[in-house]
């Protein structure tokens, strides 16, 4: 049981982070679409990607205004050129002065590189999205990136001591303290993904202490069965000669898929003990999937997952059985 | 023309190779093999990596990296062959360039106490992979190493770094500043009355981020406007070196579809910028047949004779287990089959392809190293060509 699964989904605010190959996107979807499946108006976003990978899934790019691709779920894509021009026509209330700001190519250059104005108006369109949706769910870009993303907002706000790029830092600050904004963890069980994955986690904590992140979903894991008296026999089975032939090389190949599968366990073990040692999220392991449905059947076993981890009942947002 | 390019003729001849590629497809990893193939081929060479698993610093023997360079203690390598290691450090490389390229103290003590370097220096996006860049064209510049490799940050829309410094040099692009310092040289500050456009934007920009920032960054473009040239100077070299025959660009990869897909990206991006591509490595792939295989009639007799000592019924449990793995890993071969085919399609017409089965355990050590060499560079390969 994850405790924390009914509180996702009664959030407002979900960012889905990790590495590449985590299936962060999926972890994203998944929890979006069990948000959906419990009544709740959900808006799936990317940011600012040049390449939106929720594209080939839905059949139809995400645009800044997020289209509807299903009951209760729509996807968007935060792009930073509009959310720029929508948060200065809101602090330059002059629309002629917004123009004269925007057409200065300068001016776009120096808004696009100087620290913190990306990530201020890219939260500034999320906050406006919390307000239309009931909730929004973030797919994040790569973690590396994240923890930049958030501790920009402290690091900034050294640099802002007022104006309004200093307002909606404050405002991204307290959106971020939310009790209703969560952090979830994309993972796998490999010593450099987990180790990535707690340096974020350890980071982001020290950067920004109320920020909640009570989950990881360790993907493509195995969880330990393997007993002690069946590790003796494989290891030493291992140890023999396979024998001549197809036999002997049917018997090899039976021995390394049991050997691999034992090694995906310890990994999988070591993992969790990790992450439960040096963090103090809520861990779910999800199992490791071969050829199947392809994404959409991915999704929908992760959601499936969700569900079942959660005890989450269909049209009772934040309700357990 | 000459013969298509193996892997290794690649670690043997050229100069500089720099592995692309997504995250978590064994980047690190597969750039210390390399490293180290060269290295015992008598080749004194350097492996430059971002942020190698403590797991990697201990296969190298190296209690940690550090911006230092360090040796990599080798045993048996002929004679001249050298391998060293380094991990960039990003802020340590941005305040050596500062240091380098300023005039005099009093510049360089201005810009690395000023407040938006600071955050600049930590925080931009694209920095980590220019001083990459700025390392490379140092340490190539020594002329101390036979062969660079150059482990790239995992980013996914990538070569950025090869454009221009990333974020950070559209920063400090020669027109931004002087445009934004003009005001200054003609004498105009805050407070007086700044005329023409120009004025109304900045007096906007005062608005929309406060003026003691505006302050701050004029103060830094001021103090920096020294270096640039020399900033600008420098990535021409380095984009130099990068199109250099003598330079090779080796995609990594692993077979699922997130790194299939930059994968393919890397391959447009090096292809469009006519970049010397050399090839394509595949990690960690799940071998298996798809015969439904017998645990009890393979292995039955064996199991009885080995565990005759453990509980009675582990030689059942442990049949079904082997059935059942063997059933998955049949699985996640197969589903990677479309990927494998996908990237062999990439590497049509001339670059290599070398698929490099999931070793049976993690690199923990130099053994662990000298065993993916051993897959990368099978013996049997020798000098002839890897491509299909």
């Amino acid at each position: 049981m994850i405790t924390c699964l009914p509180r996702l989904m009664a959030a407002h605010l979900l960012f889905v982070t990790g590495k590449g190959g985590t299936g962060k996107t999926t972890i994203a979807m998944a929890l979006a679409r069990a948000a959906a499946a419990q009544g709740r108006r959900v808006a799936l976003v990317e940011v600012d990607n040049q390449r939106p990978s929720l594209t080939e899934h839905f059949g139809q790019a995400p645009a800044y205004h997020p289209v509807n691709v299903g009951p209760n779920l729509w996807i968007g894509n935060v792009t930073w050129d509009e959310a720029l021009e929508e948060w200065l026509g809101r602090v330059v209330p002059v629309p002629r002065m917004t123009k004269l700001i925007l057409g200065n190519r300068m001016v776009r250059l120096f808004l696009e590189v100087t620290p913190g104005s990306r990530e201020v108006v890219t939260f500034a369109r999320l906050q406006q999205l919390t307000e239309a949706y009931d909730l929004v769910v973030v797919d994040m870009p790569a973690s590396g990136h994240a923890v930049s993303f958030f501790r920009v907002f402290t690091r900034a706000s050294s640099l802002f001591s007022a104006g309004p790029v200093r307002h909606s830092l404050d405002d991204a600050l307290r959106l971020l303290a939310a009790p209703t904004t969560h952090l979830v963890f994309a993972s796998l069980p490999e010593e450099m993904v987990v180790n990535e994955t707690i340096e974020t986690w350890q980071r982001l904590r020290e950067g920004i202490p109320s920020l909640s992140m009570p989950l990881v979903v360790l993907n493509q894991g195995l969880i330990p069965t393997l007993s002690p008296g069946e590790s003796v026999l494989l290891e030493r089975l291992a140890r023999l000669e396979p024998g001549p032939g197809a036999d002997g090389r049917r018997r090899a190949e039976l021995l390394r898929a049991g050997r691999w599968e034992a090694q995906r366990e310890q990994a999988t073990g070591e993992a969790m003990e990790r992450l439960g040692q040096f963090t103090t999220m809520e861990l779910l392991v999800a199992p490791l999937m071969g050829a199947g449905g392809g994404a959409a059947d991915r999704i929908r076993r992760m959601e499936a997952l969700l569900v079942r981890s959660g005890a989450l009942l269909p049209g009772r947002p934040g309700a357990a059985a | 023309m000459s013969a298509p390019l193996c892997l290794d003729r690649l670690v043997r001849e050229r100069r500089i190779i720099v592995c692309v590629g997504s995250g978590g497809v064994g980047k690190t990893t597969s750039a210390a093999a390399l490293g180290l193939r060269a290295a015992r081929l008598g080749r004194r060479v350097l492996v430059l990596t971002i942020d190698p698993a403590r797991r990697l610093a201990n296969a190298l023997g190296l209690p940690s990296f550090g911006n230092e360079i360090r040796q990599v203690p080798l045993p048996d390598l002929p004679e001249g062959g050298g391998l060293w290691a380094c991990m960039l450090d990003t802020r340590a490389t941005f305040d050596d360039l500062i240091r380098r390229m300023s005039p005099d103290e009093a510049a360089r003590e201005a810009v690395l106490a000023n407040r938006v370097y600071r955050v600049i220096a930590d925080n931009f996006a694209g920095s980590q992979e220019y001083m990459a860049t700025e390392r490379l064209y140092d340490v190539h510049a020594s002329g101390a190493y036979d062969l660079i490799v150059l482990d790239t940050p995992p980013v996914k829309n990538a070569l950025d770094f090869l454009d221009s410094p990333g974020r950070l040099a559209r920063f400090m692009d020669r027109q931004i500043v002087r445009w934004f310092l003009a005001p200054y040289d003609e004498g105009r500050v805050f407070g007086r009355v700044l005329v023409g456009t120009s004025g109304v934007v900045f007096r906007l920009l005062g608005v929309v981020f406060g003026r003691e920032f505006l302050e701050d960054l004029t103060s830094f473009f001021q103090d920096f406007r020294h270096l640039m040239d020399g900033f600008h100077e420098r990535h021409e070299a380095v984009l130099a070196l990068f199109a250099d025959p003598g330079t090779a660009f080796v995609v990594v990869a692993a077979p699922n579809e997130p790194s299939v897909d930059v994968a393919g990206f890397f391959r447009e991006e090096i292809i469009a910028r006519r970049l010397p591509l050399a090839g394509f490595i595949v990690n960690q792939v799940h071998e298996c047949g798809t015969e439904v295989l017998d645990a009890q009639a393979l292995l039955g007799a064996r199991a009885q004779a080995a565990g005759g000592d453990l509980p009675a019924h582990t030689v059942l449990s442990l049949s079904a287990r082997l059935e059942s793995a063997h059933r998955r890993l049949a699985s996640v071969a197969q589903a990677e089959g479309p990927f494998l085919a996908r990237l062999a399609a990439m590497a049509q017409g001339g670059p290599f392809l070398r698929v490099v089965p999931l070793l049976d355990v993690p690199i923990r050590d130099l053994d662990g190293l000298l065993e993916l060499c051993a897959r990368l560079f099978p013996p049997a390969d020798g000098d002839a060509p890897i491509a299909p």
